[in-house]
């Protein structure tokens, strides 16, 4: 066995100021910091990245719907157990998109199953087929005043953007000079 | 809720067009032919760098070598993508990684080819990128929801590897003579090993119609190559260039463009091992290995002594 494994990472993206934090993939990386760095590197290859969370894998307790109804995965807490804040993720819906859970909220609970109990409670359940919960202490954020280092490089580089290279326009040309274009071909483009 | 039963409610689910998460019930079948798939999906993206890495440093300006590296970081990170997918149905990246070093996997056998000039690098982008968002966009509405979404996000990154391979290539047919007969040299060479990436026709594919059952795929793989030729044989001619087909023809009655017999003897070959690049391209990635281990431990002893990892 090689040694490239180290803990997994779940990686949570921001498009813009005010969207919510989605679950874009994970990352292994020795430490938080690290794993910060490489979700950087791995996810945030294009100008749509506002700001990154990395929570490390063990810490975040995930349910299917299905598992919710079907599992025993409830223990009531001390009722003298101290809460803490809990980041709750859901994903409503089926959206055809390249994210998972999105973030909806918080909760202040004792234990991971507690903060789902709660979560149920509070966020409408309806149409939601998975949910996560982590413990906010668990979350290295990325920081306002690194956003400059870590997302404007990917902003400036338009080659990266497929828009950079306007070929169907000189396919479109080429095939209509030809007598070669079909119905489908004459009004959209056909990548 | 008795074997039978589970399996019932679970196709239900996906003919209703619900994604299967980690988590949810699965026959194992399901489980065992996505981790297959997935690895050598990952494996063919980690791989794919190499050929087109090794034209990074003669890259002929500073605008191609700016977009090669970004593609070639792209299918770095695409690799990522998918080795996380496949870590969600309990496989982990180092049991994939090493089945990958010791030879045990398999990866799309069209980057054991090698990549002789750089219209080679043109080429691969719009015929190779072409032929593997043919079959990922046909992915990305896979039943697997994390698969799903890997699919979706690079499908949009490769679109732009398609783009920058067509306007290279067109440029070179509206070049000198010497730079079109370089891009007919690409295609000639690359024509053949971008049709084999559909893999074997149906009649000998023996996992299709089990895909296809549990939406992993929607199309077969002679449906895909079909699609891909139609739309690659009109591009083409389009730009001046000549398909390497002799047999190749148009049926009117179907609207497809009929391709003579892929060579299966030399796909089988190349699939076991014995292409002309299969030990040089497993070399690379166990060199690559083997020289990151001191970066691998200097980063595990950082985080031991800061109490983390």
């Amino acid at each position: 066995m090689n040694d490239s494994q180290w803990a997994r990472y779940e990686v949570f993206e921001q498009e813009r100021a005010g969207a919510p934090h989605r679950n874009a993939g994970s990352v292994h990386a020795s430490d938080a910091e690290m794993a910060l760095g490489n979700a950087r590197d791995v996810f945030v290859r294009r100008p749509n990245c506002f700001s990154l969370w990395v929570v490390p894998e063990a810490a975040v307790f995930a349910k299917t719907a299905q598992e919710v109804a079907r599992d025993d995965w409830y223990a009531a807490p001390a009722a003298d157990a101290p809460r803490e804040t809990y980041l709750v993720f859901s994903k409503k819906g089926q959206p055809a998109r390249e994210t998972f859970v999105e973030y909806v909220g918080e909760v202040q609970a004792a234990t991971p199953a507690h903060a789902l109990r709660v979560a149920l409670e509070t966020f409408p359940p309806q149409d939601v087929f998975v949910w996560w919960v982590a413990p906010e202490r668990r979350v290295l954020k990325s920081e306002q005043a690194d956003a400059a280092s870590m997302f404007a490089p990917a902003r400036a580089k338009k080659y990266r953007m497929h828009t950079f290279y306007p070929v169907e326009p000189i396919m479109r040309e080429l095939k209509s000079a030809q007598g070669m274009l079909d119905n489908s071909e004459k009004t959209t483009d056909n990548d | 809720m008795t074997e039978t039963e589970q399996l019932q409610a679970f196709e239900a689910r996906i003919a209703r067009g619900e994604k299967i998460e980690p988590g949810d019930w699965m026959p194992d079948a399901y489980r065992q032919q996505l981790i297959r798939m997935i690895s050598q999906h990952a494996h063919s993206e980690i791989i794919g760098m190499l050929p087109e890495g090794v034209w990074l440093q003669r890259a002929p300006t500073l605008r191609r070598k700016l977009v090669l590296l970004a593609k070639v970081q792209d299918e770095g990170g695409h690799g990522q993508y998918l080795y996380h997918a496949a870590e969600t149905l309990g496989v982990t990246r180092a049991e994939m990684i090493d089945a990958l070093l010791a030879g045990r996997a398999k990866y799309s056998s069209v980057f054991n080819y090698p990549t002789l000039t750089w219209a080679d690098i043109g080429m691969i982008g719009w015929l190779v990128d072409g032929a593997a968002i043919q079959n990922q966009t046909m992915l990305a509405h896979c039943s697997y929801g994390p698969y799903a979404r890997a699919m979706v996000r690079i499908c949009a990154e490769e679109t732009f590897h398609k783009k920058q391979g067509m306007e290279q290539i067109i440029r070179y047919t509206r070049g000198t003579p010497r730079q079109k007969q370089m891009a007919q040299d690409a295609l000639n060479r690359w024509w053949w090993p971008s049709l084999m990436m559909f893999g074997p026709h149906d009649a000998t594919s023996p996992n299709s119609a089990q895909l296809i059952r549990w939406g992993i795929k929607t199309k077969t793989n002679d449906e895909l190559r079909q699609d891909f030729v139609n739309k690659m044989v009109s591009d083409f001619h389009a730009v001046g260039l000549t398909i390497p087909d002799p047999d190749l023809y148009y049926d009117a009655s179907s609207g497809n463009w009929i391709s003579g017999e892929i060579n299966w003897d030399e796909f089988w070959r190349v699939v076991k091992g014995d292409g002309p690049c299969n030990a040089e391209r497993l070399q690379a990635r166990r060199e690559a290995q083997e020289n990151g281990a001191w970066v691998r431990e200097a980063l595990a002893a950082y985080a031991a002594a800061r109490g983390e990892g």
